[in-house]
């Protein structure tokens, strides 16, 4: 289980994080929802040891976790898939994903992963030996999706998924996420799209101005008045 | 004929150290953005590092050349972690003036233990050209181009093929993201540093024995570094490799057909040009994004 308590964290002296605590439990979808600047990515991003938090504390399975590098939280089993799927533009599709894979060394597992990579995304094994960076945006979304399953993480926190892909592009990649959570995997969501980052979670935070201000199942959440005006367009559509 | 025969093999001889010098400064401003300065410098050390290890020690020849570049690989190690690692949130135009001071320090500090005069490093070539057909060649050039090549050829490999050569042209490419795949993104910048310093060691200690060594042998090498990585384009990796070739062959026509006093010019002449008509390098990345 991951857990974060009280974690503050700034950008400079701008606070992006103010206190958030929140949690994945054993086989949940959470996702994070709210507006530009809310601090979701830069709570992926202290989750994942980009950024070191000035207060609180990050525990996973019980052990402290807070300050470590990116490796060793890589290590401990925690894949943090980018926003903007940030695909090495000059690496062949199969370098992309052995990066994925560089903490590990059992041959034989990355061999049999890369496969069944190959298996589930077609595309990418037509593209293998060719530049990620000639991929289309979808096609990078999927390379990205599965470099960080790569290193057969227990949670995967993905950073909105869905942007700036064509409509059906964005209903196969939720289709990946829950698939990716029905192997048995944690999942951490980012998603602008909180109809869909809704409907498709256990729970779900709302974040606004670097604080968690409710909490609670998808549809609870889908349910509260403010949720459905502020992020769903509840009441623009309606009128 | 002959004649423009015999300048593409010694342009072809240069090209193959100018290359070296070129992959070694687009590398570490690729990876770091740092601009080297002491890339020059490197240079000459490891052409005096070959002349103190064989003129002055003993030691044989072609071990000479192994032990100048490990010490070039070492000192660019040294740099790193010294002068450059704390200064790694620093921005661009403060870490160039400390790798300015850097470069006068070492400049000052050869000038210092090796004096003012030029020195000779003896070699176990002949010195009678070996003659193919219209086209006669030094054995000394010819292995120099030789080392060249392998020393190219190793490290494209190494960048190719293995596990942290992946690694570090992803950190190239995207540090922030290759530090999620678990890269110690620290210790590629050393890496990185120390390699290209020990390739520039590698040409000064090649080249040290068919030239002269001097202490300000490393000025106009740097500038001519400065100028292979402008033609292949910053950063660009193959484009440096023909960069340096480029510049090996416009010095060696121009010198050859024009007027040899102004070998040095046509090189830069040859930047003016490319930097007018055709600023993002002789080679352009190809890339999609989106």
């Amino acid at each position: 289980m991951l857990r974060l308590e009280g974690i503050e964290v700034g950008y400079g002296r701008v606070a992006a994080l103010r206190g958030v605590s929140l949690e994945v439990r054993q086989g949940e979808l959470v996702s994070l929802i709210g507006a530009n600047g809310a601090g979701k990515s830069t709570t992926l991003k202290t989750i994942s040891g980009l950024m070191k938090p000035s207060a609180g504390s990050i525990t996973w399975d019980g052990q402290p976790i807070t300050g470590l590098s990116p490796r060793e939280i890589l290590r401990r089993g925690i894949a943090h898939c980018p926003e903007g799927r940030r695909v090495f533009p000059h690496l062949t599709v199969r370098e992309n994903l052995a990066m994925g894979a560089l903490l590990r060394h059992d041959k034989a597992g990355i061999a049999e992963d890369l496969e069944a990579m190959y298996a589930r995304f077609p595309r990418l094994r037509e593209r293998a030996a060719q530049a990620a960076g000639t991929l289309s945006g979808g096609e990078q979304q999927m390379l990205a999706i599965a470099r960080a399953l790569m290193s057969r993480p227990r949670l995967v926190m993905f950073d909105e998924p869905s942007l700036g892909l064509a409509p059906n592009l964005v209903e196969q990649v939720f289709e990946i996420v829950q698939e990716v959570r029905r192997q048995g995997l944690m999942v951490l969501m980012v998603e602008q799209n909180a109809l869909a980052a809704l409907s498709l979670c256990d729970r779900a935070y709302l974040l606004e101005t670097g604080r968690v201000v409710r909490s609670g199942t998808g549809a609870e959440l889908m349910a509260s008045s403010d949720v459905r005006e502020a992020y769903l367009g509840g009441r623009a559509f309606a009128a | 004929m002959d004649q423009a025969l015999q300048h593409l093999v010694n342009g072809t001889v240069l090209g193959g150290t100018y290359a070296l010098l070129g992959i070694g400064l687009t590398l570490i401003f690729g990876v770091m953005r740092v601009v080297n300065f002491t890339h020059g410098e490197l240079y000459t050390f490891g052409a005096y590092m070959a002349y103190g290890l064989v003129a002055l020690l003993h030691v044989d020849f072609f071990l000479s050349l192994v032990l100048a570049t490990m010490l070039g690989l070492a000192l660019g190690a040294l740099i790193e972690l010294v002068l450059l690692r704390p200064m790694r949130k620093a921005d661009i135009d403060s870490v160039m003036l400390v790798m300015i001071g850097a470069a006068l320090v070492l400049q000052n500090a050869g000038l210092w233990a090796w004096g003012g005069v030029a020195k000779l490093v003896p070699t176990p070539f002949a010195g009678t050209p070996l003659v193919f057909g219209p086209v006669s060649v030094l054995p000394l050039r010819l292995f120099v181009l030789g080392v060249a090549a392998t020393l190219l050829l190793v490290f494209w490999l190494l960048l190719e093929r293995t596990r942290a050569g992946i690694a570090m042209r992803a950190t190239f490419q995207d540090a922030e993201t290759a530090s999620l795949m678990g890269v110690r993104v620290g210790w590629v910048h050393t890496a990185t540093f120390a390699i290209g310093s020990g390739l520039a060691a590698a040409a000064g200690a090649l080249l040290g024995p068919v030239f002269m060594v001097s202490p300000a042998m490393g000025d106009l090498v740097g500038l001519k570094a400065f100028a292979i990585v402008i033609l292949g384009g910053l950063g660009n990796l193959p484009g440096a490799v023909i960069g340096g070739f480029a510049l090996g062959y416009v010095e060696e026509f121009g010198g050859g057909f024009v007027s040899s006093e102004y070998r040095d010019a046509f090189g830069f002449l040859l930047i003016i040009l490319v930097l007018a008509i055709r600023p993002q390098g002789l080679v352009a990345l190809k890339e999609r994004v989106g």
